[in-house]
């Protein structure tokens, strides 16, 4: 019996905490979703509540259809995939190749990425330009998608590569005899059982491009061309006095995406994400 | 399933595979910048100028209009793109033909870094310098380097006091001291109501005070004035005020006064547009109307609003640029500027429509004009404005010792000027 | 045959490499490059080289403003990974707690900042948390009949504003490992041991703790580069031209950025770049060890 009370208080007060925990986080979110649905006059104002005043869906409707934001979230797919695809095309070959063999120089690679990767991107923003204007892709979906490729390919190879280290040879071995070529065997045995890693690795890819804008503005000239992230920057740049209300409203879109992506994959966070395998 | 996952990867990979190999043509869509016409010969065909920017779309709309209106027959427009944080793009862009636009359209004061990286041709490489007569001579000094005219004036601008009709109780007053009163009387920052604000930290919209007391931002010889004992002087006058103007950033400000929270702000003609959506019934006084406790009218920074023409655009559209810059100097441009957005026209013939004579806006800037002092233009200017930024924030927000806080900003701002070098 | 398992290895790698090559190794040699010549507002174009001019000139002002971004940044790191690790263990070991019946809903609505991009987070929280006039941080204090705080003005609070935006944007993915961690731990320990009388917290020390650390090492190491590299939250937070708040916080990669765009000299700011470079390595390096001896 008591120990029963016991429980079933500590569980009450479990539930207290994570609720006020959960409040606490939502704060912002709600304040967003709160202003994204109220009229022009209570934009930056208002009193403390989260309740809007004079409730409309102007603001959504505003976004929508007055300004491109359907646009940016074609462009935003568009690179996401793109980009998606790139990376995980060179990186898994890459990622395989480190996990089932052993060639000389593929300790000294492995670790001469990890330090490559820690110079930090702002500061190569000069000389990622030099390139794009060399090859000629500057204002092109192309040039973005490759940089933002390159500079989360590190994070997948090791990622994948961490992963394929865990799946037994054997399995590869027993295909081997069915007669099956090195590709056509990554491809239909050790990819599917890679299957958590693969997801994850590219959920964190897409979270990198949903989220970047310094370089979409940068690279990208044509305002019509920008991704989500890009167009809203530009859309309040500095001066967001005036349509405050319906930069929360697209901050809200932009963000349930992501939000359906996170439901989705929770039970392959942990399984897929190895990243930096700290063993070799 | 696995099946499905293993379709859907070798599809994704074959995507991948053809986004990497042709990465230059996957996006026609993103095709380049605003310019439909390639290498257009001008003799014919339309050709389109392309003009970056970073201010009100409303006023480039303004200036756009008249522009075309008048080169329709000569088959050219103007095309004006907003380009977020302008000058660092221009910086990238300048010298790329395929990418950079053919013209620029900013204030004045970021004139001497472009001309530095050597990215603008002098105007007279284009057109004759004659379309330049009736302009204000402060207008067209400011747009030289060097002795050289390398921007097209078209607008100038400088801060002003806007009050709210409803909220402000009896005249506007002479003095700092008076309006000092008048402040710490009607502000209570618990409630969050103000009768002032302005962007208190900013060194532009504290210029006024630094101009004012004899003090200087940087001088012409490119020696940075923070700890100059005038200007030391004026940070400190400014700090009281400071403590009564909430937070001072630009969105803060100008949402206060938008509210109806603030009775009045120091602010220039572009937050007209914002004042007049908002429903304020508001009025305009000149800051050198109000004295600072040495007999001086406040002065604040004029910025001078024009046009440029990059280097590398002349080879192909040369004749159409001259064309443009023309119909920029031409007073038609001024007057619609002046009637539809509050700008006061570079060109003075422009004051000749009744209409613009008459305009209370421009009449004020026009007044203010005669103590406003024009942003220097040399490059070093653009290393001033975060070292200036930072001492006022520092005295304003921190309650550091404005002559420490002059000291270190003088020092960062010298380090900043030695480091471009 | 010999000869084909020799090259066949790179074979694989070429695309990745080509790649990372292009995007990665190519900007740091151009920053080196650079770093040697006198590339500058009046030599935009027409840069010369100039040896290791820079280097000395950098080297110089690593004294005034880099040594104190530096211990900032350390000071950042740690603690930020500290409080993260830690909140994020507790909070999932409450997750993971039997017969909590709410656990999908509580960790679906903790996840939620994870789904919103950084910079509208960032927005979000300078205009809706911290602004003193409209942010909710000081409508509470006002309505609580306290006095405005102004909560980026100077460098103690900025930084205790930073960090609380941080972890706020990072602990949904902390949670998210730590949970998933978590589960995979063998339930079978936890009945023998609390059959031998091991109360929670020797349960919490003796088995969790040593079973997740390995699984979430790699996430942990992952997230230390990112919060040692933190950006934005602290840029535009704070010290964004126009929106300085009056905190004069640094970290490296702040310092760096604010030297390169002040002064437009890229020579300079080049050298300053391959400086902190050596910094990350470094730091790299020792943090790899530190794993390593775990």
């Amino acid at each position: 019996m008591t120990r029963k009370g016991k429980n079933t208080a500590r569980l009450a007060l479990l539930n207290a905490a994570f609720l006020l925990l959960c409040l606490v986080t939502l704060v912002p979110v709600l304040y967003a979703l709160s202003i994204s649905f109220s009229g022009q006059g209570a934009a930056l104002s208002g009193d403390l509540s989260f309740l809007p005043k004079d409730p409309t869906l102007e603001n959504y409707r505003a976004i929508l259809f007055d300004r491109p934001f359907l646009l940016w979230l074609k462009n935003s797919l568009l690179l996401s995939a793109g980009t998606i695809a790139l990376s995980m095309t060179c990186a898994v070959p890459m990622a395989y190749a480190a996990s089932r063999w052993r060639f000389a120089g593929r300790r000294g690679l492995l670790r001469a990425l990890l330090v490559l990767n820690a110079f930090p991107q702002v500061l190569s923003m000069f000389a990622l330009f030099r390139v794009l204007r060399l090859t000629g892709t500057l204002n092109t979906h192309g040039g973005l998608i490759v940089i933002y490729a390159g500079s989360m390919c590190v994070f997948a190879v090791w990622n994948m590569k961490g992963y394929f280290d865990t799946i037994p040879r054997e399995i590869e071995e027993a295909s081997k005899i069915d007669g099956a070529g090195d590709l056509q065997m990554i491809l239909r045995i050790v990819l599917p059982l890679a299957r958590p890693a693969i997801i994850v690795t590219c959920v964190m890819v897409l979270i990198t491009v949903w989220n970047e804008y310094l370089f979409a503005t940068t690279f990208l000239l044509n305002s019509e061309s920008y991704s989500l992230a890009g167009g809203l920057y530009q859309l309040q740049s500095n001066d967001y006095s005036r349509n405050w209300s319906v930069f929360t409203a697209a901050s809200m879109l932009a963000s349930l995406p992501l939000l359906l992506i996170f439901f989705k994959i929770q039970k392959y966070m942990v399984s897929g994400l190895t990243a930096g395998g700290v063993k070799e | 399933m696995k099946k499905g996952i293993a379709l859907l990867l070798s599809l994704a990979l074959c995507l991948g595979a053809l986004a990497g190999c042709a990465p230059a043509r996957s996006q026609p869509s993103a095709g380049p910048a605003g310019s439909p016409s390639q290498p257009a010969d001008d003799s014919k065909g339309p050709v389109a100028v392309t003009i970056w920017h970073d201010g009100d779309e409303g006023i480039m709309q303004t200036i756009a209009d008249q522009v075309n209106a008048q080169l329709a027959d000569d088959q050219i427009t103007v095309v004006f793109e907003k380009k977020t944080d302008m000058p660092n793009q221009l910086k990238l862009y300048g010298s790329d033909a395929a990418n950079a636009p053919d013209m620029y359209f900013y204030a004045h004061d970021v004139l001497g870094t472009f001309t530095a990286m050597d990215i603008l041709a002098p105007l007279s490489d284009v057109v004759d310098l004659s379309i330049l007569s009736d302009h204000l001579s402060m207008t067209v000094e400011a747009g030289q380097i060097g002795g050289v005219q390398y921007l097209l004036p078209v607008y100038f601008e400088t801060l002003v006091f806007l009050y709210n009709k409803a909220l402000w109780e009896g005249d506007i007053p002479g003095t700092t001291e008076e309006l000092y009163d008048y402040m710490a009387a009607h502000t209570d920052t618990a409630a969050g109501t103000y009768a002032v604000v302005n962007q208190h930290t900013n060194a532009y919209n504290v210029s006024p005070f630094i101009n004012g007391f004899g003090g200087y931002v940087i001088d012409e010889s490119g020696k940075p004035g923070l700890n100059d004992p005038k200007t030391i002087e004026a940070a400190a006058y400014n700090q009281k005020f400071g403590a009564l103007q909430a937070d001072g950033d630009y969105n803060t400000v100008t949402t206060l006064f938008n509210e109806g929270k603030a009775a009045a702000i120091i602010g220039g003609p572009w937050l007209v547009s914002g004042i007049e959506a908002a429903g304020i019934d508001y009025g305009i006084a000149s800051l050198s109307d109000i004295k600072l406790p040495n007999g001086n009218g406040l002065a604040p920074f004029s910025g001078i609003q024009g046009a440029g023409v990059l280097k590398v655009a002349l080879a192909e559209k040369k004749d159409a640029i001259a064309k443009v810059l023309t119909a920029m100097a031409s007073p038609e441009v001024g007057v619609d500027l002046a009637n539809k957005s509050g700008c006061a026209p570079a060109n003075n013939k422009s004051y000749d429509d009744p209409q613009v004579a008459g305009n209370e806006m421009i009449a004020v800037i026009q007044k203010t004009a005669s103590t406003a002092r024009p942003m220097p233009n040399i490059p070093e200017m653009n290393a001033m404005w975060s070292p200036a930024e930072a001492m006022l924030t520092a005295i304003n927000k921190n309650g550091a010792d404005p002559a420490q806080a002059a000291a270190d900003a003088q020092a960062a701002a010298e380090q900043a000027i030695a480091d471009m070098q | 045959m010999k000869q084909k398992s020799r090259w066949k290895p790179w074979l694989y790698c070429v695309p990745a490499l080509l790649l990372i090559l292009i995007v990665i190794a190519f900007p740091i040699a151009y920053t080196g490059w650079i770093s040697l010549t006198n590339m500058n507002l009046y030599h935009w174009t027409d840069y010369g080289f100039i040896g290791l001019d820079n280097y000395a000139r950098a080297l110089f002002k690593l004294d005034s403003g880099f040594l104190s971004a530096l211990g900032t940044t350390l000071v950042w790191t740690v603690l930020n990974m500290a409080i993260q690790i830690g909140l994020g263990f507790f909070i999932a070991l409450g997750l993971n707690a039997p017969g909590l019946r709410l656990k999908r809903v509580y960790k679906t609505l903790l996840m939620v900042p994870w789904a919103v991009p950084a910079y509208i987070s960032i927005l979000l929280w300078r205009v809706g948390m911290f602004n003193t006039e409209f942010g909710i941080l000081n409508k509470l204090l006002s309505a609580l009949g306290f006095a405005k705080v102004d909560f980026l003005a100077g460098n103690g609070i900025a930084f205790l504003s930073c960090m609380a935006l941080n972890l706020w944007m990072a602990l949904p993915f902390m949670i998210s490992t730590i949970d998933g961690a978590l589960q995979s731990v063998d339930g079978s320990l936890y009945e023998s041991a609390t059959l031998d009388g091991a109360g929670f917290w020797v349960r919490t020390r003796s088995i969790t703790i040593p079973a997740i650390r390995p699984i979430i090492a790699p996430a942990a190491v992952m997230t230390t580069f990112i919060t040692f590299k933190q950006f934005d939250i602290i840029y535009l937070l704070t010290q964004q031209r126009g929106y300085m708040t009056g905190a004069t916080l640094n970290t490296v990669i702040t310092y760096a950025h604010q030297n390169a765009f002040a002064s437009n000299n890229y020579g300079l700011s080049s050298a300053v770049s391959m400086l902190l470079f050596v910094v990350i390595i470094l730091f790299s390096i020792l943090t790899n060890r530190s794993l390593r001896e775990d």
